[in-house]
């Protein structure tokens, strides 16, 4: 079980570094993806099961699609991946960044502190899942703030992309 | 803009102040300022320009850049601390670490970068508020965490960008770019009074708000957007071109205005704090803004009627705008420091 | 500090980072916002998860939902860059500049 939180905790640090060592966007959205799959084992192992379904559908199944939609449109002839210099710099400077800083704490960690840690086995009964359902009853507040600014959201979107009247590709 | 679009966005961008200002938890403090951004990116960008939308998509970036390092802080604060509260931020790292966002956020001086550029981009009305309204959730926050924040850092926050704001400023000839500049200076001041007398930042607060709307009203009047335009001001309007220049020197700070105020208590606080040094670098580095306010005021009043000008006379449309508000803050901006005591008392 | 910790933080920063540093494409740094919000997604679940503290559990969802509305305003702003732009590209937004 140790070892399954360590490989999905890397897995989680190294789909960001994917992310944040500039390839072409196609792969950015790639290693977004790996990180999010990552994130939800991990909370999967602490016993967040709703949590980690909601990640899952949320980002795997809303946000991706989007995001692969938008990547079309920023498309370009010959991507950049991970092996080209200039990505590959910002790869090996993060991942000696984080193994420095890891260096620096790792002093701090005592071999028992994963365990101490404790995992939780798959249960019916979620404290995670009760809790969520609390947004409907002593949350109702947070709740309508989340409807207002969802709403919010449609028109600052419908507001900002509005204009095709005025031609599809305009340059004024 | 539709009117029923208008009225959501402007009824959230009041939301977003008021929850920010009404929360102790730092979750429902970043909601607040997150409805705050999302609501002013379609004002921003609703003339569709491409310097509107540049404008806005740097502002975006840096706003949400800052609101995800607040929660980020504040939820390193809660796993070292166990603490959700704004006012107990106790953990060291999470606080410099907020302490730099919200500068972020506000436009102080090592991160004031994208501030000249964002104001460059807008309209007069939404200039006006991105330089009044959209601080006062940041400061709302500022004012809570100022008895745990480093004080050195602050005291760097604060002369840097008053230098940084003068400096700035004194190659501009575009009215937002200064007015950007100025309200960076200004920033400043409010910071380094924060450790001493947080109250002192409100007051500044306050009258930067009066003094920038001011501005920013008189500029929406005579429709002026570099300082050439300014120069035809007396044409347009005299009795404005005559209050415009103490408006001006009120804003820079000169005794018997308005402006004067903020700067005498604070440079008093310091000196009773013993930062002698502090208080004289903030001092002469207000004679860098005041450099341009002067030539603001050189433009519009002493280049007056027999001079020539260099710039074609604009039609003498009547203006739309209503007065009656020009009017009531233009005589704030001039005529507060009389009533110095009575504020004082109302604040402290 | 405790390796879960350690894990989302260097997760945050590295998207922090990629975002302050130079990116090509608008839609990069927005992809780098939203993994600084998956890494404050883990922190906060994490957090009611290993306090057991029910109550909170609803954070990470409404952090979800937030982040949600972030990136598609993000999405109609590169969609109104690449209309006025031409392009995505993040150095042809200089108009403003001086």
């Amino acid at each position: 079980m140790v070892y399954l939180v360590f490989l999905f905790l890397l897995g989680l640090v190294l789909g960001l570094i994917a992310v944040a060592s500039n390839p072409a966007p196609f792969f950015g959205a790639f290693g977004l993806v790996v990180a999010a799959a990552f994130g939800c084992g991990i909370l999967v192992v602490y016993g967040g099961s709703f949590l980690s379904l909601i990640l899952f559908l949320i980002y795997l199944g809303g946000m991706m699609v989007v995001f692969a939609y938008s990547a079309a449109l920023a498309a370009e002839p010959y991507p950049e991946t991970w092996g080209a210099w200039s990505v590959l710099v910002y790869v090996i400077v993060s991942v000696i960044g984080v193994l420095g800083a890891g260096y620096w704490f790792v002093g701090e960690w005592d071999k028992f502190m994963w365990v101490a840690e404790e995992f939780m086995e798959l249960g019916v009964l979620r404290g995670d899942f009760s809790g969520v359902a609390l947004v409907y009853d002593l949350g109702g507040g947070m709740l309508i703030v989340c409807g207002w600014v969802l709403l919010l959201t449609l028109f600052v979107v419908l507001e900002l992309i509005r204009g095709m009247g005025r031609g599809c590709l305009r340059a004024i | 803009m539709n009117p029923y679009v208008l009225m959501i966005l402007i009824s959230s961008l009041g939301i977003g102040t008021t929850l920010t200002f009404m929360s102790s938890h730092w979750l429902l403090a970043w909601m607040g300022l997150e409805i705050n951004t999302l609501a002013i990116i379609p004002l921003m960008a609703q003339q569709h320009h491409p310097r509107a939308v540049e404008a806005t998509t740097k502002y975006f970036l840096t706003q949400a850049t800052a609101a995800a390092m607040i929660l980020f802080a504040s939820t390193t604060n809660a796993w070292m601390t166990g603490e959700w509260n704004i006012q107990q931020l106790s953990h060291s790292p999470s606080t410099t670490l907020v302490t730099f966002a919200l500068a972020l956020k506000i436009g102080l001086a090592p991160m004031h970068f994208w501030m000249p550029e964002v104001m460059q981009g807008l309209d007069l009305t939404t200039g006006l508020i991105m330089a009044t309204w959209q601080k006062l959730a940041p400061f709302a926050i500022i004012y809570q965490i100022s008895s745990t924040t480093n004080p050195t850092l602050l005291t760097t926050l604060g002369i840097l960008s008053t230098l940084v704001g003068g400096w700035g400023g004194l190659n501009q000839t575009q009215l937002r770019k200064i007015l950007a500049y100025s309200s960076i200076a200004h920033m400043g001041w409010m910071i380094i009074i924060l450790q001493f007398m947080p109250k002192l930042t409100l007051l500044n607060l306050m009258i930067y708000i009066i003094m920038t709307s001011a501005m920013f009203m008189m500029f929406k009047y005579n429709n002026a957007t570099k300082i050439n335009y300014l120069t035809l001001t007396w044409s347009k309007s005299p009795v404005l071109a005559t209050l415009t220049m103490p408006m001006l020197l009120s804003l820079g700070g000169l005794p018997p205005l308005t402006g004067f105020m903020p700067k005498w208590l604070i440079l008093q606080e310091l000196t009773k704090q013993n930062l002698a040094i502090t208080a004289s670098i903030m001092a002469l580095a207000t004679l860098l803004s005041l450099f341009f306010y002067l030539r603001l005021c050189y433009a519009m009043t002493l280049t007056l009627s027999p001079n020539t000008t260099n710039t074609s006379s604009t039609w003498r449309i009547k203006s739309p705008q209503m007065t009656m508000p020009l009017a009531t803050i233009s005589t704030l901006t001039i005529m507060l420091l009389p009533i110095t005591p009575t504020i004082f008392s109302l604040i402290m | 500090m405790t390796p879960v910790h350690f894990s989302f933080s260097a997760a945050f920063i590295l998207g922090l980072m990629g975002l302050a540093f130079h990116r090509t494409h608008l839609l990069s740094a927005l992809l780098c916002l939203e993994g600084m919000m998956l890494s404050l997604f883990i922190a906060l679940s994490m957090w009611s998860l290993q306090l057991e503290s029910m109550s909170y559990a609803t954070t990470p969802v409404l952090l979800l939902a937030f982040s949600a509305c972030e990136a598609s305003a993000g999405l109609a702003l590169l969609v109104a860059a690449t209309r006025t732009h031409g392009t995505s590209h993040l150095q042809n937004l200089n108009l403003l500049q001086c």
